[in-house]
């Protein structure tokens, strides 16, 4: 993709600026802008991440007195906060944290376990469930946006736009629930919930992704079925396409080759930002199968107040979200190029 | 037991109680515990997956640290054996202790089980207990764990036996013994691996989910699986749907709620195990609004009992009468059960001279199911005698930091209800470490001598008998129902536990049928 990317700008760029700056190449301006882009988004992530260690400060309670049992004494909380770096003051214990970031050592849980090995073990299975209800929700709603675009106005692009609303607006533990009641308890289609291979660290059966998949799809689905219809309802008001229409093409043809490509900047933005929305719903949904992904530990690591496990899921998740933006940035800016 | 208990309550608890159950039409499923009897006979062999609940986050595989997850101590307690276990008849039974014997209360010897070895077929010797209950004592709650045994007290007697000493005579040492005390080899490094005693072999772990398969040459006996694994669910909920798919055979303590949904449905036995958790809530005797007895008292007498147990616990439990530990043998049945007397609570109130112009708080947390909902059920009922009482829900991190031990008023909750001493000496004596209400009662404190001091017999039954009487005449509890520890069973499996508590984990003689 970045090779068509940058042929593309190198032909749209003037021959005159190329020569005016020495860059070693022609993608290097894009690739500046790109490097500033990253640059501003990592400098948020370090924001957040400082956002992280204050929140949990203030949350009433220590990791000290999660992490032993109800009778430990106050010595012993005493020890354990020593032990655990918690009486150090707060700047301290986040600059120390951040030390360790740029070579990969996110801490140790208050529970004594290498954070990098806690999302070593969970963080792939919400990668792939993430991955999958994303792939699920930009095939649903290119196949349903563009079925109702063909037919404008008709029954068709009614009912779709419609049920499309709605579902947006579903939460996902509502779909979660139906969805269990009625394929898995009522008409025993497909497992209720998710169990591990023996020895193995994610699901034992493909059939077990089916529900957690559609369940985080669903609302993302009727929410870019939404955009993309829009998009390409924008898109159908081109003059290009006019005359597309105009030339007699066949509509199918019209749409995937003039309105699609048009519409992809629009389409690709909507579809990033459910991609925060989808590893958001994770937690929920990962509750309600019993899958063993990253949103679980999130909920413990709150709930034992173990910063550390806490920053390195929000890192781990935001890398996740930043790669996937970065990706809409350059389709966007392929898209515009070749428009241009 | 149980069910002369219950009759004792129906016709104690008034006809009134019956007809308010049937009026509102979704009474309480009366259901005996396990109703629908295993499909027989059992055979040899079989996998049987279980279900546990646990917290990807607290997994935990030290067998002496603190183990939040069930699915955790499941794990250890299938490959490792503590000294004692749960019993019925009397409360403790032998495990990896054979047998016991004191002179004294004092100094106790247990005899370790003769063939017993770890599953790399090294014999277990007093050494290897002696470390490990040295290393449990070590822990930050090894002093709550082990009380009145200092490390210096634990020796190796012989190549088959461990002596302990206790700071004072205690007939209760054999049943201290029967939570966490799993024994390892001495000096062993990595506990995670480490080769243990019990039941079944560990054969994998990830992820807080393990396969487990059958110890061949085990010391208790012969044991009918050929393996369990147990898989861990984030939520009970999750767990029950797992059972009804078919997904796991047993779903060990998956609580009313999600037996509620079970209940009528073909192949699945319900399984209620008796005096599994209590509620109580706390009333601080040391000082504050409840410091009066007559204000205690008056709370005892304005809480709806059957109503908490129906509303609260779905009706999957019974009533109690303030009296904690009411598993025990040696429960006091004939203390007559207190039922609602709203004229008379207003009265003690009024007599006491609380202000109940004031709003009081009792504080509670999530942490088990029903926890919440009984104190905010409590505060409605109180209510009616004119007390005013505001329900605060704290963190749990909030709670057992600043409420537990020290609020006026507040909810508890304990799993292990089959002896009346433990909580004497845990949370009643004067001196104890987590005397909750701050209760300082000169009696009790001789009562509950008396019964640890004494050996079986008339005397010591006498002394339980008074420190019963006085707990329910006037501690800092309000205990006002005992939840059913509740299980869901596919229909062929048998042999499944049946005791409260701990005692839910003993699954070595359960069996698959044919």
């Amino acid at each position: 993709m970045v090779e068509r990317l940058t042929a593309g700008r190198a032909v749209a760029r003037p021959s005159a600026r190329r020569a005016a700056r020495p860059a070693p190449s022609g993608p290097a301006p894009l690739l500046l802008r790109g490097l500033g882009v990253l640059a501003q988004r990592v400098a948020l992530l370090a924001a957040l991440l400082v956002a992280v260690f204050a929140a949990m400060e203030f949350l009433p309670g220590d990791a000290a007195r999660a992490s032993l049992g109800r009778g430990a004494s106050a010595e012993a909380v005493a020890a354990r906060s020593a032990e655990l770096g918690l009486d150090q003051p707060l700047w301290i214990r986040f600059l120390r944290w951040m030390a360790g970031l740029p070579a990969g050592d996110l801490g140790v849980t208050s529970r004594g376990e290498p954070v990098a090995e806690v999302l070593g073990r969970h963080f792939p299975n919400t990668l792939l469930l993430g991955g999958l209800a994303f792939a699920v929700t930009v095939a649903a709603a290119l196949a349903l946006a563009g079925a109702a675009a063909l037919r404008p106005s008709s029954a068709l692009d009614r009912a779709i736009s419609g049920t499309s609303t709605i579902v947006a607006a579903l939460p996902e533990f509502v779909v979660a629930s139906v969805l269990v009641l009625v394929l898995a308890l009522w008409a025993d289609l497909l497992p209720a919930v998710t169990v591990t291979a023996a020895g193995g660290g994610g699901p034992a059966s493909a059939a077990m992704l089916v529900l957690p998949v559609l369940s985080l799809a669903v609302p993302q689905i009727g929410w870019n079925t939404r955009i993309v219809r829009a998009a390409l309802a924008d898109e159908c008001t081109a003059p290009h396409v006019e005359a597309a229409v105009l030339d007699g093409l066949p509509p199918r043809r019209v749409l995937l080759r003039h309105v699609l490509p048009g519409a992809l900047p629009a389409i690709a933005a909507g579809a990033a930002t459910s991609v925060g929305m989808l590893l958001g719903g994770a937690v929920v949904v990962e509750t309600i199968f019993n899958y063993p992904g990253v949103g679980s530990v999130l909920a413990g690591a709150v709930r034992d107040r173990d910063t550390p496990l806490v920053a390195g899921v929000v890192v781990a998740t935001s890398v996740a979200v930043l790669a996937v933006l970065l990706a809409a940035d350059l389709v966007r800016g392929w898209a515009s190029v070749r428009r241009s | 037991m149980e069910l002369t208990r219950r009759r004792i309550l129906a016709t104690g608890g008034g006809l009134g109680a019956a007809l308010l159950l049937s009026a509102c039409g979704s009474g309480p499923r009366r259901a005996a515990a396990g109703a629908t009897p295993p499909a027989g006979p059992p055979r040899p062999g079989g996998t049987l997956r279980v279900g546990a609940v646990g917290k990807a986050s607290a997994v935990t595989r030290d067998p002496h640290g603190v183990q939040v997850n069930e699915s955790d101590y499941l794990i250890l307690a299938l490959v490792h054996d503590a000294l004692t276990v749960p019993g019925d008849r009397p409360n403790v039974a032998p495990r990896l202790a054979a047998r016991w014997e004191s002179d004294d209360l004092k100094r106790w010897r247990f005899t370790i089980a003769e063939g017993a070895t770890f599953h790399d077929g090294t014999p277990v010797t007093g050494a290897d207990v002696a470390w490990s209950l040295r290393r449990l004592r070590a822990t930050p709650a090894g002093a709550t764990r082990l009380p009145g045994v200092e490390a210096g007290g634990i020796r190796a007697d012989g190549r088959d036996a461990v002596t302990l000493t206790s700071a004072y005579p205690n007939s209760e040492v054999p049943l201290l013994l029967r939570l966490t005390t799993f024994v390892l080899k001495e000096d062993t490094k990595d506990v995670a691996r480490a080769p243990g005693t019990g039941p079944f072999r560990l054969e994998s772990f990830r992820n807080g989910s393990a396969r487990l398969v059958r110890n061949d040459s085990w010391h208790g006996g012969e044991v009918p699986l050929d393996a369990i694994e147990v898989r861990m669910f984030e939520s009970p909920q999750a767990m029950a749907n797992a059972m009804l798919t078919g997904q796991i055979d047993l779903a060990s303590n998956v609580g009313a709620v999600a037996a509620r949904t079970a209940e009528g449905r073909d192949g699945v036995q319900v399984i209620r195990r008796p005096d599994d958790m209590a509620m109580p809530i706390v009333m601080r005797t040391a000082d504050g609004p409840f410091a009066d007895e007559r204000v205690r008292l008056a709370l005892r007498l304005a809480v709806d009992r059957e109503a908490m147990v129906r509303q609260v616990l779905s009706g999957y439990g019974a009533v109690a009468n303030d009296v904690l530990g009411t598993g025990d043998p040696a429960y006091a049945k004939d203390i007559p059960q207190r039922a609602r007397d709203l004229a008379q609570a207003e009265r003690l109130l009024g007599q006491a001279g609380l202000d109940l112009s004031q709003t009081y708080e009792l504080f509670t947390t999530e942490d088990i199911p029903g926890l919440a909902e009984s104190a905010t059920l409590f505060a409605t009922q109180v209510r009616e005698a004119g007390l005013n009482i505001k329900v605060v829900k704290q963190d749990p991190s909030v709670f057992w930091e600043k409420t537990w031990l020290k609020a006026p008023l507040y909810t508890t909750y304990w799993g292990t209800n089959d002896s009346v001493v433990f909580f004497a000496g845990k949370t009643l004596s004067s001196d104890a470490a987590q005397n909750e209400a701050g209760w300082k009662d000169p009696a009790f404190d001789a009562a509950y001598r008396k019964a640890v001091g004494a050996p079986d017999g008339a005397r010591r039954a006498d002394a339980l008998r008074e420190l019963q009487r006085l707990e329910h005449e006037r501690s800092g509890y309000l205990l006002w129902g005992m939840a059913d520890g509740v299980d869901l069973a596919a229909a062929g499996v048998g042999g499944l536990p049946r005791l409260p508590g701990y005692g839910r984990v003993q699954l070595e003689r359960a069996w698959l049928s044919a």
